[in-house]
């Protein structure tokens, strides 16, 4: 969608978009599912199968804690190729190497 | 015609389902009130009215203090008093209930500014590659739970007034938030390179992704030409381990263990 020229002097474009900047059928949503579906009556019925549950792992002895020690500095990898940790290559030789099962 | 022949039979099943006791309720209650003899009381006092007045506080007076006109069913029972708060019998509570992790402090709402800046750094994306899915999957939730900890002192702190301490929450959970985001992070790095080494193992004569047979057959044996085939993999290899050991004495050297790494790096576990 192009604004017009007028719109775009005003520096439109650096705003949030929102429902009433587009035509109808824009659905912008807070990103969070649904958990159920509505009734013809307006009701709404929970579809439990739709409902979200996290399962925490059991945490018993484990030590590490959302922060590091600053008495350690900051830790970068240095990596030959240019993909770095992304190269499928090295991924590959090091599932070789440890593992190579599954 | 079968409709209005129906609906007399409905009205009497109607009737039925409200004189009959449901099913569901308990048949135990035997009186339709309690049986209290101050609730069944009831007054008969000169003056009484035989007919009913619709004027329901005829005659009573802010001013004078009249009180209520008709005495009351219970006028005459002395009135409960309420106990005295040392007489009351400690509230019991469960010492190791899952609620009290909420709080960083049990003998106090809120920590000082000066302890909650006592923390470290946040986990950088490479200290994180090291680490299993499990141990990330369980660093993800230990992080959750500190995040819901700082949260419920930022709304005890604002609840009751507490003053500073606003900033210190805010770099703590900042904190916290970017070693989320990089576990994040690696996490797709993972999951993105695992499918770019499934097309390399396609190609790769040593792997069978068929699921007939092994998965790798290594076609050389020996290790002298095994090292030679794979250097570049070794020398990347050891670089990981060198970065590993050089965070481990760091780590046991530091005197606070609320922030120290865990000294178990699990390199050796498959990252698959």
């Amino acid at each position: 969608m192009q604004p017009t020229r007028v719109l775009q002097a005003l520096r439109y474009r650096r705003l949030r978009l929102t429902t009433k900047d587009v035509n109808k059928g824009y659905y912008k949503g807070t990103g969070t599912g649904s958990t159920g579906r509505h009734t013809k009556h307006g009701g709404y019925i929970i579809e439990w199968d739709k409902v979200r549950t996290y399962v925490c792992p059991p945490l018993d002895g484990f030590k590490l804690t959302p922060f590091v020690t600053k008495n350690m500095s900051r830790t970068y990898g240095s990596y030959e190729t240019k993909l770095g940790p992304k190269d499928p290559a090295t991924y590959l030789a090091r599932w070789k190497s440890e593992n190579g099962l599954d | 015609m079968a409709a209005a022949a129906m609906r007399p039979s409905m009205g009497a099943l109607g009737r039925i389902s409200t004189s009959t006791p449901s099913p569901l309720r308990p048949l135990t209650q035997t009186a339709s009130l309690s049986t209290t003899a101050a609730l069944l009381k009831r007054h008969k006092y000169r003056e009484a009215r035989v007919y009913r007045d619709n004027s329901k506080h005829r005659g009573e007076s802010a001013i004078h203090r009249s009180g209520t006109r008709w005495r009351l069913s219970m006028s005459d029972e002395p009135l409960p008093r309420p106990v005295p708060r040392d007489k009351l019998p400690a509230i019991e509570t469960d010492p190791d209930h899952g609620l009290w992790e909420f709080f960083q402090n049990r003998s106090m709402v809120v920590n000082s500014p000066p302890e909650i800046a006592k923390h470290g750094r946040s986990w950088t994306a490479e200290e994180l590659r090291h680490k299993s899915w499990d141990d990330l999957h369980r660093l993800w939730w230990v992080c959750a739970k500190e995040r819901n900890r700082i949260a419920t002192a930022n709304w005890e702190r604002n609840k009751s007034g507490l003053g500073f301490g606003e900033a210190e929450m805010r770099e703590r959970d900042n904190a916290v938030r970017q070693t989320m985001r990089s576990i994040k992070h690696v996490l797709t790095e993972r999951f993105y390179t695992w499918e770019d080494a499934i097309k390399v193992a396609e190609k790769d004569p040593e792997v069978d992704l068929t699921g007939n047979g092994p998965a790798f057959t290594p076609s050389n044996f020996l290790e002298d030409s095994d090292v030679a085939a794979t250097e570049g993999e070794q020398q990347a290899a050891e670089a990981t381990e060198e970065a590993v050991e050089k965070a481990e004495p760091a780590a046991a050297a530091t005197p606070e263990s609320a922030t120290i790494p865990s000294s178990q790096q699990q390199t050796d576990t498959p990252r698959l």
